[in-house]
C-alpha cells in the first residue's frame, strides 16, 4: 500500500502539487491520467524521492515518512522497495542489457553473481529479449530499451513498480510491445503498479483503479468504467472527450 | 666544425639525455595522478554543491589556473618550507623540511597547477552524462556513491580522456621547467650538456625528438585508452 497524506511540492512559484490524499493498495495496478503541467509526473517521482515533496506524508507498508524529516537512510530503504521505469528508459548505457538487469541484483540486493546472471537471463526471457543479452542499449530500439527497462524493475522483486510515462517516447509502432509486457506484468506479478501514461485504452483494459489529477490536485478517482466512462467531473470529461468520441466513432 | 649538424654528437647527446627520461616521465605521471585525484574530488564536490568544500574548490580553481606554472613552482618551492618552518615552531613537530628533496616540490606545484585544469575537464565529463542515469542508479536502489563510480564516472571517463590526453601532453611539457627549482630533468640535462661543448643547437634538436618521441607514445597510449573505454558507445559519424 502506498499512501499520501497531503503532499505538496513547488519548482519555486510554480505550485506543482496542491495537498495530494490518496491510498494506492496492496497489488493494484493504478494509473494516473492528466493534461501535461498536471503533477502526475512530480507524484510518482515522490514515491522514490527522485523529487522531494516540500511537505506531507508519504507511507509505503511499514515505512511511514515525513518528507520533511526523511534522513538518508529512509530515502535508501524506500527506494529499495520501489523500482522505476522511465520515459526515457534510463538503460545503464556502459552496460549491456543483462549486465542492466544484474547490476541492481548484485550490487543493492547482494545476490550472488552467478545466480543474479540466471535472474536475469529468466526476466530478460521474460520480456522476450533473450537473444539480446549482450548488445549494448545504443544497438536497441526505444521499445527493447523499454522492455529491458521492465526487465530491470522485475527482476528486483519490488513491492511497488512505477512508470513514468512508459510508451511517450517511443514510435507509434513500438508502443504495442510494451504495453503488451505491461500487461503481462500486471496479470503475472502481485506488487503494486503505479503508472503515468496517456494511454487510455491501457488504461480501460488493465486498471484497477484510476486517478485523474489536473492543476496539482487529484480531480476524480475510481475504477475505470467509472471515471473513464461515465466521469463527474466537467474537467475529467473535458480531458477525456478526445478518447470517448474516438469510440463513439468506432461504434 | 665544418657541418651544421654533427650528427655522431647528436646521437651520443641522445644516449646521454636518456636518463633523464625516467625523471621527467616521473614527474608527470605522478603529478597527473595526484592532479587527477584532487580534480576529480573538487568536481565532485562543486557538483555535490558541498558547503564549505566547494567555496575551497572555487578558490583553489581561481588560483590554480591564473598563475603560470613556473609561478606556482617558485611558490611552492620558497612557501611551503616556510610554512612547514611555522608549523614546526608553533607545534614542536619536526616536519624535517630542509631534508624534502627539490623533486617533491616540483611534484607538488605542477600537481597544484594541473589539478585545478583537471578539475574542469572532469566536471564538463561529468555534466555531459544524462542525469536520467543517475536517476536510474537512485532507482535501482544503488547510493550515490555506488550510482556515481559504476555508472557516471564510467560513461564520464570517456569522455574525459582525450581531454586528458591534452593536459597529460602539456604536463610532460611543462615539467621542462623544473629545473629552475633544482630538479633535473630532460631540459635541465641538456642545458648542463650543452654548456660544456656550446653545441645549443643540436643538443635542443635531440632534447625536442625525445620530447616528440614521449608525447607520441603517450597519444597512442590514450588512444588505446579511449578505445577500451568507449566499447559500449556508438561510433559517431560526424
Amino acid at each position: 500500500m502506498i499512501e499520501f497524506r497531503n503532499i505538496h511540492k513547488a519548482f519555486g512559484e510554480n505550485k506543482v502539487l496542491k495537498g495530494i490524499n490518496c491510498t494506492i493498495p496492496t497489488g493494484s495496478v493504478t494509473v494516473i491520467v492528466g493534461p501535461s503541467g498536471s503533477g502526475k509526473t512530480t507524484l510518482l517521482r515522490s514515491v522514490n524521492f527522485l523529487e522531494r515533496a516540500d511537505s506531507g506524508e508519504i507511507i509505503l507498508d511499514d515505512i511511514h515518512l515525513d518528507v520533511e524529516k526523511a534522513t538518508k537512510a529512509d530515502i535508501h530503504k524506500i527506494r529499495q522497495r520501489t523500482a522505476m521505469v522511465f520515459q526515457m528508459y534510463n538503460l545503464f548505457k556502459n552496460k549491456t542489457a543483462l549486465e542492466n538487469i544484474i547490476e541492481g541484483l548484485a550490487i543493492v540486493r547482494k545476490v550472488p553473481k552467478a545466480a543474479a546472471k540466471e535472474k536475469a537471463l529468466y526476466f530478460l526471457e521474460k520480456v522476450g529479449l533473450g537473444h539480446k543479452a549482450d548488445a549494448y542499449p545504443h544497438e536497441l530500439s526505444g521499445g527493447q530499451q523499454q522492455r529491458i527497462g521492465i526487465a530491470r524493475a522485475l527482476a528486483l522483486n519490488p513491492d511497488v513498480i512505477l512508470f513514468d510515462e512508459p510508451t511517450s517516447a517511443l514510435d507509434p509502432e513500438l508502443v504495442g510491445e510494451v504495453l503488451e509486457v505491461m500487461k503481462k506484468v500486471a496479470q503475472e506479478v502481485n506488487c503494486t503498479l503505479v503508472v503515468v501514461t496517456h494511454e487510455i485504452a491501457f488504461a480501460r483494459e488493465v486498471a484497477d483503479h484510476v486517478i485523474f489529477m489536473d492543476g496539482g490536485v487529484i480531480v476524480e478517482q475510481g475504477p475505470p468504467q467509472e471515471i473513464l466512462n461515465n466521469p463527474k467531473e466537467d474537467r475529467t470529461k473535458q480531458f477525456l472527450s478526445r478518447y470517448i468520441s474516438l469510440i463513439e466513432y468506432n461504434i | 666544425m665544418n657541418n651544421i649538424l654533427e650528427f655522431s654528437f647528436m646521437w651520443d647527446t641522445f644516449i646521454h639525455l636518456l636518463q633523464f627520461i625516467p625523471v621527467t616521465l616521473f614527474l608527470a605521471i605522478i603529478s597527473m595522478i595526484l592532479a587527477s585525484i584532487i580534480g576529480l574530488a573538487s568536481a565532485i564536490v562543486q557538483l555535490r554543491n558541498i558547503p564549505i568544500l566547494k567555496q575551497i574548490a572555487t578558490v583553489y580553481l581561481l588560483i590554480g589556473r591564473a598563475v603560470p606554472t613556473m609561478v606556482m613552482l617558485y611558490i611552492v618551492y620558497f612557501g611551503l618550507p616556510i610554512l612547514l618552518l611555522v608549523f614546526t615552531d608553533k607545534t614542536g613537530i619536526d616536519t624535517g623540511y630542509q631534508h624534502i628533496p627539490p623533486m617533491v616540490f616540483a611534484i607538488a606545484g605542477l600537481t597544484v597547477h594541473t589539478g585545478a585544469y583537471l578539475t574542469e575537464i572532469f566536471r564538463a565529463a561529468i555534466l555531459s552524462i544524462d542525469k536520467g542515469q543517475m536517476e536510474a542508479a537512485l532507482s535501482v536502489g544503488m547510493t550515490w556513491f555506488q550510482g556515481f563510480y559504476r555508472i557516471i564516472f564510467r560513461q564520464a571517463a570517456l569522455v574525459a580522456v582525450p581531454l586528458l590526453a591534452n593536459q597529460f601532453l602539456g604536463l610532460i611539457k611543462s615539467t621542462s621547467i623544473v629545473f629552475t627549482i633544482t630538479v633535473i630533468e630532460l631540459l635541465g640535462g641538456a642545458k648542463i650538456a650543452s654548456v660544456e661543448t656550446y653545441r645549443y643547437l643540436e643538443t635542443y634538436l635531440v632534447v625536442a625528438i625525445m620530447y616528440w618521441s614521449i608525447s607520441i607514445v603517450f597519444e597512442k597510449l590514450f588512444l588505446l585508452a579511449e578505445q577500451k573505454l568507449g566499447i559500449f558507445k556508438k561510433e559517431a559519424n560526424i
